[in-house]
């Protein structure tokens, strides 16, 4: 059965069309990329996914169980199992400011799944000790730097054991060398077979990092492959004018 | 000389029960009320958000004076309420106080809620959290931290306006100030009135900086 399975998303803002027909899936432990010039709507099309946008029509289905059919979204509770099969890392890192790294990473796990103090403790010393930040446990976020910051966002995610990971832009707003940091901590879970959607402009994780790459333009999704089908036989030129532009 | 302060401080020291128990109900009474006010002012609900909007408008928009004097002597002249609703001086001042200072309280929550990331909301939905849990555990605490200078600001001219309820014979230091003075024909009594006030905003002032440093995060 699919991870996940888009069948003809719609969706606008207004008047505004962003998602016009977005079709594609997502096999457990693929890794897919998400790439296309800004306002072509990736970063809408992932936010449906996870219900944090309504999409207008079409259907979203998590290992078979449906998030939405025929642009009806399933009761909000219901909702709310299905994408906790999913986490989120956001560009802007959305990390709690007033509680520390680890509380970061314990506050939901206690809160919604009922873990015993104890075990989230633990649990989460793993996940900073994966991400490479188990010195930064007792400290507030504002102390950390921008590449920080995500590596604590992605072992606050895998907190919840998230079947897939959605990542909006996640080193968009970082520059070159914390960007390194947060992609080697991405190819760990990559090697892991974690299944992952990533929105980037980083060509170089996509190519190298990814199973599939979808191309998204004007609404749709132009082009989807492997990396070598789109990166090195485009079909559509507005691919090529799009690689050329960000080399 | 200091005998005769310290004369002074003693009967002024009557009225200081009354000081710190409109200040104390004012407080516990009001930002309960106020945080009510501001969900009630930022809900979905047109009509929700008329009437709070309205009532904070009234409360700020009036001389606090007007209403411990509307409160105190003009409710019982409302048509059928001449012996429903008399309220001693007391009650009355402190409803008043509430009234008035939920609406600042209000307002003050609801710039510290505005101030808040919606980043914040989305990823506590996404990592699952309830509203009531994301309420309680992201976003309250957020907002409480950015509202304590303004909540600080309130508290210290909530102390010095406790003063107003002399107007209706409510027994409160500004009150035995007065009739010291009167008494003794000397202003002296007034001085150390200020003094009073004085010594609970310093310690309110050392209160909210012990406040801001702890939660400074």
């Amino acid at each position: 059965m699919k991870m996940l399975e888009v069948r003809n998303l719609k969706k606008s803002f207004g008047d505004v069309q962003v998602l016009d027909g977005v079709s594609f899936s997502v096999e457990r432990g693929e890794a897919v990329a998400v790439i296309g010039p800004s306002g072509g709507g990736k970063s809408t099309m992932l936010r449906c996914l996870i219900g944090l946008e309504r999409a207008d029509g079409g259907d979203i289905l998590i290992e078979g169980e449906p998030l939405m059919e025929n642009g009806v979204y399933v009761p909000d509770r219901r909702m709310r199992k299905v994408s906790a099969k999913m986490g989120m890392v956001f560009q802007a890192f959305n990390l709690f400011p007033h509680m520390t790294v680890l509380d970061n990473l314990t506050a939901a796990p206690i809160a919604v799944r009922g873990m015993a103090k104890k075990e989230a403790l633990e649990q989460a010393l793993e996940r900073l000790h994966e991400v490479g930040l188990s010195e930064k446990a007792g400290v507030y976020p504002r102390a950390l730097s921008g590449g920080q910051k995500q590596r604590v966002a992605i072992a606050r995610a895998l907190m919840m054991q998230p079947d897939m990971l959605l990542f909006d832009e996640p080193t968009s707003s970082l520059d070159p060398q914390l960007t390194a940091e947060v992609l080697a901590v991405m190819k760990k879970l990559v090697a892991k077979r974690m299944t992952m959607i990533v929105v980037t402009h980083e060509m170089g994780f996509a190519r190298e990092a990814a199973d599939k790459v979808l191309f998204m333009c004007d609404r749709k999704i132009v082009e989807q492959g492997t990396t070598s089908e789109v990166f090195d036989h485009p079909k559509d030129p507005r691919i090529r004018d799009f690689i050329s532009s960000i080399l | 000389m200091a005998q005769m302060l310290f004369d002074i401080a003693v009967l002024l020291s009557d009225g200081v029960k009354y000081t710190l128990g409109i200040f104390v109900v004012t407080i516990i009474g009001s930002m309960p009320l106020g945080l009510l006010l501001t969900f009630l002012r930022m809900n979905k609900s047109r009509v929700s958000r008329g009437v709070t909007g309205f009532f904070v408008y009234i409360m700020r928009g009036t001389p606090l004076l007007l209403q411990l004097y509307f409160i105190y002597y003009g409710l019982p002249f409302i048509p059928g309420m001449k012996n429903v609703i008399v309220l001693d001086r007391l009650p009355a001042a402190m409803l008043a106080f509430v009234l008035n200072y939920s609406a600042y309280f209000c307002e003050i929550f609801r710039g510290g809620m505005l101030s808040i990331d919606p980043g914040q909301y989305e990823a506590a939905r996404v990592l699952g959290f309830s509203k009531k849990q994301t309420l309680l555990q992201i976003i309250l605490p957020q907002m409480l931290r950015v509202s304590l200078p303004s909540i600080a600001n309130e508290a210290i001219t909530l102390v010095k306006d406790t003063a107003l309820v002399t107007v209706i014979g409510v027994t409160e230091i500004l009150y035995f100030a007065k009739a010291t003075v009167n008494r003794q024909a000397n202003f002296t009594a007034y001085a150390v009135a200020a003094l009073f006030y004085l010594f609970f905003n310093y310690l309110m002032t050392k209160l909210f900086d012990y406040l801001e440093r702890k939660y400074d995060f």
